[in-house]
């Protein structure tokens, strides 16, 4: 079953397009990590799922019913933007916002309960939003997104400014929904995360998918360019080698990305300098991440040219 | 529709909560009280100095009279430590053989000293000419009209008094021969089912004046109130992001409708509780006759539409901006909407059938105040009139809720600057 079906997408505000053909399918039951640098069409490709602005072109189907409104009420969103009424108490709050997904009071009382108890947020439940701590109106937010008891939680950038406590906290709760059964999309910046936590990732940059698939297939298709090595004299022993593609410096050990065949490279550095470690690697998200988001030189002209 | 409702009611409790709106019903009241106790005190205690002036006395008759009857006065101004008018205290000027000029000179000098208020010159042919002479009054204060005014009075009837006197006249008989007869306003009469006449309605003060005022003002605060109250929440909603939160759960016009329907119901809170106090007070003063059902009934309509109208566009142009600084300046034109029925309606009181009055109770931002006004007041516009100006207001209700609602839309996800005119109307059009 799948829980989001995007099909050739696209959404352009003015003359600049944002979302520019994309198709997607998110699998119930997974949780689904969505990357790309800022202003890239994450935000744009969320509001369209949540059906707050519409696409130009392209259909998007959301758990199966084709109008978004009509899932409206089994998703819960958290929107990058957050916001809270400040000065409203927190269980009104969250009262609030259940009911305004069709939920009746008394179903939701024991739903909030739990989660401020969970979360340690319970000696909180009367007070005013204005008086808790940022941390703490952030899990606020997440519970707003969570009291209904969404089939799909859509969560825009859900860690972001959270403390390690209060990020663990979280991180727990969207695995045990997930365990519950829901679906999980969330967008991130943190690439750890989402190597962690993801069982699938979505890329978008300049309003085109550009990843799609699970890590695995991510990583395999990037190939095994990446070379882990840690050699006597550090950076410098790795001077005038032509095929050293970029050199991702750890101070201790550089990962590099090759160009020609490792075993050929590992010879050559040999004869160089004392080599430590020597590994062939798989790159990481953040790699990829930067390979493809890091502007061209076509990009750099171009900026050069605006200015 | 649940929806709706549930914004309608957190809208509405908000609202009510906030602490502006539990003193503003009171407050307001309490201080028109004060502001017409104010002015009450203020007319009685605010002249209560000695007004000192001389008298140049050219009959040689009539100061004696203008003495005794500034001690009349001065009685009626009440005892020294509780005065509450001013205090007249003539005296003689004698030439003593000087030039008239001098000793209206040393006068004139004697005012600017503070010691003196002013001084009149009385000529000394002045019973016997007609119009052609007159008493002049001098002063460095001219525009302190209660001495002069009084002074005329004062003057004319002793003259009069003398002239009527040397033409043998008895004063007492013209008195009576001159006497004013009242004019009392009443309604019109009518004729019971059973034949019976009715006594016509005496029209006082109160039908006149108390009632289209209390109406007009308790418009004017609904108004305010929820368009106010609509302009904040909003605001603070686009500022805090909440917007986007409740655009995941409900649309934009569910949105809308909740918010109108919570200022809506505010409004007619605010109705209850005046009309609560109103309806006492009209006991109270035994005037129960004030209290007609069919006014409140159409006052209420033209409420909630008031409501609706003036909500729909506070809330599309609040939706528009991003701060609230932004939204001063885009409110000024829908302010200015407000005020104008609100000062245009002082008009309309003034004369409720008169062609202007008629043609801003068609135009439906005035409507609710002018037509209003207009029932309120008799003759009262015939039914006609009513029923269409009720429509045409109906109907640009429904349109600017829709335009109001499509800006909205588009408005509530807009960061930055805020539009442009035409560029609000594109949103109504896209």
């Amino acid at each position: 079953m799948t829980a989001i079906a995007i099909r050739s997408v696209s959404k352009a505000f003015g003359g600049h397009v944002a979302v520019n053909d994309v198709s997607l399918d998110v699998p119930a039951g997974s949780i689904y990590g969505f990357i790309g640098p800022n202003g890239s069409g994450k935000t744009t490709t969320i509001r369209m799922i949540m059906n707050i602005i519409l696409p130009d072109t392209g259909t998007i189907s959301v758990l199966g019913r084709a109008s978004t409104s009509a899932a409206r009420d089994d998703v819960g969103y958290l929107p990058e933007e957050r916001g809270l009424y400040k000065k409203m108490q927190v269980r009104r709050l969250l009262r609030y916002y259940g009911r305004l997904k069709g939920r009746s009071l008394a179903s939701l009382d024991p739903v909030i309960t739990e989660w401020l108890e969970r979360l340690q947020l319970a000696d909180w439940a009367e007070k005013r939003i204005d008086q808790l701590s940022k941390g703490m109106a952030q899990k606020v937010q997440f519970i707003s997104a969570v009291v209904s008891k969404p089939q799909l939680l859509i969560l825009d950038e859900p860690f972001s400014g959270l403390d390690p406590v209060n990020t663990e906290a979280l991180r727990d709760a969207v695995l045990e929904l997930r365990r519950q059964g829901a679906t999980i999309v969330f967008s991130t910046h943190d690439m750890g995360t989402a190597e962690r936590l993801c069982d699938r990732i979505f890329m978008i940059y300049k309003g085109q998918k550009v990843l799609d698939g699970s890590l695995d297939e991510i990583q395999a298709r990037y190939g095994h360019d990446t070379v882990r090595v840690r050699a006597q004299g550090g950076r410098a022993a790795l001077a005038d080698f032509p095929e050293i593609e970029s050199i991702n410096d750890h101070g201790n050990s550089q990962d590099i990305r090759l160009k020609g065949d490792p075993q050929a490279f590992l010879q050559r550095l040999v004869l160089k300098a004392p080599v430590q470690h020597f590994e062939i690697a798989k790159p990481s998200l953040h790699d990829i991440f930067v390979r493809i988001a890091r502007p061209t030189p076509e990009d750099l002209r171009q900026a050069g040219e605006a200015r | 529709m649940n929806r709706v409702l549930t914004v309608a009611a957190s809208e509405f409790l908000t609202l009510v909560r906030t602490k502006a709106f539990i003193i503003g019903i009171f407050l307001m009241p309490v201080l028109m009280g004060v502001f017409i106790f104010f002015m009450n005190y203020a007319e009685r205690h605010a002249d209560t100095e000695d007004r000192r002036f001389a008298v140049i006395d050219g009959t040689g008759v009539l100061f004696e009279p203008v003495a005794r009857a500034a001690e009349a006065f001065n009685r009626q101004s009440g005892p020294d430590d509780a005065r509450t008018g001013p205090r007249f205290l003539p005296e003689p000027v004698d030439l003593a053989g000087r030039a008239l000029d001098d000793v209206k000179v040393d006068l004139s000098e004697r005012i600017r000293k503070k010691a003196l208020f002013a001084f009149v010159e009385i000529p000394a042919t002045i019973i016997d000419s007609g119009r052609d002479v007159s008493v002049r009054y001098y002063a460095e204060n001219t525009s302190y009209e209660r001495l002069p005014d009084w002074l005329r009075t004062a003057l004319n009837d002793e003259i009069a008094r003398r002239r009527f006197d040397r033409a043998g006249v008895d004063q007492a008989l013209v008195a009576t021969l001159t006497a004013r007869a009242p004019l009392t306003t009443f309604g019109l009469m009518h004729r019971t089912a059973e034949g019976k006449v009715t006594e016509a309605k005496e029209v006082d003060e109160l039908t006149r004046f108390a009632l289209p005022m209390f109406f007009l003002v308790l418009m004017f605060m609904a108004v305010m109130t929820s368009a106010q109250h609509l302009l904040n929440a909003i605001i603070e909603e686009k500022m805090s992001k909440i917007s986007e939160v409740l655009l995941g759960s409900v649309t934009p016009f569910q949105l809308l409708g909740g918010k109108l329907l919570g200022v809506v119901g505010v409004s007619l809170l605010l109705a209850l509780v005046y009309f609560a106090g109103g309806v006492y007070a009209v006991v109270a003063v035994g005037r129960v006759d004030l209290v007609d059902p069919a006014l409140i009934a159409w006052f209420l309509a033209f409420l909630i539409c008031a409501a609706l109208m003036f909500g729909s566009i506070f809330l599309a142009l609040g939706s528009a901006c991003s701060d609230l600084k932004d939204a001063q300046s885009m409110l000024q034109p829908a302010m200015i909407l407000v005020l104008l029925a609100y000062f245009a309606s002082f008009m309309v009181m003034r004369a409720p059938d008169s062609a202007l009055s008629v043609g801003l109770s068609f135009f439906p931002t005035m409507t609710p105040f002018a037509m209003m006004l207009r029932i309120v007041m008799p003759p009262g516009p015939p039914l006609w009139q009513v029923l269409v100006a009720m429509a045409l207001l109906l109907g640009t209700t429904v349109a600017v809720i829709w335009a109001g609602g499509r800006i909205f839309r588009i408005g509530l996800l807009m960061q930055g600057k805020p539009p442009t005119l035409p560029e609000l109307m594109k949103w109504i059009r896209l």
